[in-house]
């Protein structure tokens, strides 16, 4: 009742609303049934609906087979690095840009370090490549120049977290460094001001003023990371790494793992049950990280 | 602000007068090395573009090149494929962010109404889809067997239509507008959608042009959607062909469509260079326009108050 009252007394508001509510419901409530599939043995001719009931047989499938512990260590352990590293990273970054003087530099290298941002996983999938293949990498020829036997990259697993980590901080350092950049410029002058009169190096102004006063700021971007850990970042990791197998053992994460179930196996009910797992996972993990760090600092929170 | 530098120490310090300079000096190279280390990739790939291939093949990909040549644009945009996949960017891109602009930018103005009163249900609606993923298999059933949008332009557009995230960005800055605005249209008999487009998108244009660019980006980038839905390579985006060309070790058949092509010198790493350097052209030089624009767009949307 109430809801018609309002749709005819707000009809032009709804008229706006509407094009973004069928998007809601087509693209993104529509697609949650196919979460049923979890408990289904799909059959295309029956469809999502039609086909049986399995009970828990795709979870028991995928928690006792040999794949769901690698791709679920190394989704959070990959994820676990870049968040470290790439983080860490924007931190030193921008207090360290922050206590350049010159404006004029200050902007050519801030312009500089956020271009990778702008970049595809495709393009910076090529130019990985070009670094790394076997043959004519820069790094093979320059380990070549070194008198060192060339490193088969493609096919040696154990390189392959550090070489996301530096992929990862590469493309996100200036992207994350630019929004704490943001937080420090509305830091107030007076708080350096009298530090300077006691005496403080420019060093003990940034620990002990510029890095406590953007805590907020790096906790928001920390639980936004952490909420999002049970997800991997599909394009960054299909685009370098793709279906190369000897790989995969390091690299193989939660969303190319489904991925593959379902493009490649045509597995609909083994991928939709990996795909909730780890839903169901992210939910518990926002909650909970949104929880702690609300008990940490007061401020920051997403929700 | 803080150019206070001689400002002798009180406690503790010893050492006093320059004892900046060493930290600021570090500062310094810090900074440019990292900077550098950003570029550098850049610099790379666009240099070796124009490198003759021999050279490539002799000292693999260096800063600087001994000898240079056009020849891997020639012969890149000898052949359709290149203009054919550079069409489908462009159209997916202009046509994607046009729609998406506008049913964001819409939707996210009535959600930021007061009058509205299940405007709140609406906006938690939207925010659960961030919460709680749709799911691969599920958007994979939707587009293919619903939707039937495989092979189609459609498939790399309307999925990318409407992003929470902007939504929210955008319902924050609509409310930072004062209302005072909207009940002086209402008195002038103004309706809700004649405000929106007459007073507020002006008004708003600044966080608008913020969410445009970040959904031209998303579009001109992707190579997702094309990955699961296009089978047809000359529905292609660039982002698939430079894929194609890494992955497809036959490179030389791809470029020029055909098995005939034996007797022509294919200047494989070329073409690759080549097309990525075409790919990221556009980004490169609308970059200007684009950081300034991010950086407000960040500030808004990730700083919250």
């Amino acid at each position: 009742m109430g809801l018609f009252r309002d749709i005819r007394k707000n009809a032009w508001l709804y008229l706006l609303a509407l094009p973004g509510i069928i998007f809601l419901v087509v693209f993104s409530y529509l697609p949650m049934t196919g979460h049923m599939l979890a408990f289904k043995d799909y059959r295309i001719n029956k469809g999502i609906w039609g086909s049986p009931w399995v009970g828990f047989k795709n979870f028991r499938f995928f928690f006792g087979g040999v794949n769901w512990l690698p791709v679920t260590r190394n989704t959070l352990f990959l994820n676990a690095l870049f968040i470290i590293a790439g983080l860490g990273a924007a931190i030193v970054v921008s207090l360290l840009l922050n206590e350049i003087r010159r404006a004029a530099y200050k902007k050519v290298v801030q312009s500089v370090i956020f271009l990778p941002y702008f970049v595809s996983w495709m393009v910076v999938s090529f130019i990985v490549y070009a670094m790394l293949n076997t043959k004519d990498g820069t790094i093979n020829r320059m380990l070549a120049t070194l008198g060192h036997a060339p490193i088969s990259w493609y096919s040696s697993p154990q390189y392959w977290p550090a070489i996301l980590t530096i992929i990862n901080l590469w493309k996100s350092a200036g992207y994350n460094s630019v929004i704490l950049l943001a937080a420090i410029a509305g830091i107030s002058g007076e708080y350096y001001e009298s530090a300077v009169i006691d005496g403080a190096t420019r060093f003990q102004q940034m620990r002990l003023i510029t890095l406590p006063l953007i805590r907020t700021t790096i906790l928001v971007l920390l639980l936004l990371a952490l909420g999002r850990i049970f997800y991997g970042d599909f394009g960054m990791i299909y685009g370098v790494v793709g279906d190369n197998t000897p790989l995969l053992a390091t690299t193989d994460v939660i969303d190319t793992y489904s991925y593959r179930a379902l493009r490649n196996l045509a597995n609909f009910s083994m991928s939709s049950a990996v795909v909730l797992y780890q839903s169901v996972m992210g939910l518990i993990v926002v909650v909970v990280f949104n929880a702690i760090v609300h008990r940490v600092d007061e401020n920051a929170r997403l929700f | 602000m803080l150019v206070q530098r001689n400002i002798r120490p009180k406690r503790r310090m010893i050492r006093s007068a320059g004892k900046d300079a060493p930290f600021s000096a570090f500062v310094y190279v810090f900074v440019t090395l990292f900077a550098l280390m950003c570029l550098l990739p850049f610099w790379l790939m666009f240099i070796n573009s124009f490198a003759k291939e021999s050279v490539i093949a002799r000292d693999g990909f260096t800063l600087f090149p001994k000898a240079y040549s056009a020849y891997a644009y020639q012969f890149l945009f000898q052949n359709t494929r290149v203009f054919s996949n550079y069409r489908v960017s462009i159209l997916v891109t202009v046509l994607g962010t046009c729609a998406a602009v506008t049913v964001t930018s819409m939707f996210a103005y009535a959600l930021s109404n007061k009058k509205m009163r299940y405007g709140n249900a609406i906006s938690f609606m939207t925010y659960f889809t961030m919460l709680l993923g749709s799911g691969l298999v599920g958007f994979y059933i939707l587009m293919v067997n619903w939707l039937h949008l495989k092979d189609s332009l459609l498939a790399m557009i309307l999925p990318y239509l409407m992003n929470p995230f902007f939504v929210f960005v955008l319902v924050a800055f609509y409310r930072g507008i004062p209302y005072e605005l909207n009940e002086a249209a209402t008195i002038d008999g103004a309706n809700d959608a004649l405000i929106f487009f007459k007073i507020i998108l002006p008004v708003a244009m600044p966080s608008i042009a913020t969410v445009t660019l970040f959904f031209a980006l998303q579009y001109w980038n992707d190579y997702f959607l094309a990955l699961l839905f296009i089978d047809d390579y000359k529905l292609y985006p660039l982002q698939m062909m430079i894929r194609t060309l890494i992955s497809n070790l036959n490179a030389q058949q791809f470029i020029s469509g055909s098995r005939t092509a034996y007797a022509i010198q294919i200047p494989t790493y070329g073409v690759q260079l080549a097309t990525v350097c075409v790919t990221v052209g556009p980004i490169v030089l609308l970059y200007p326009l684009l950081q300034k624009h991010f950086v407000k767009g960040l500030t808004i949307g990730a700083v919250k108050g």
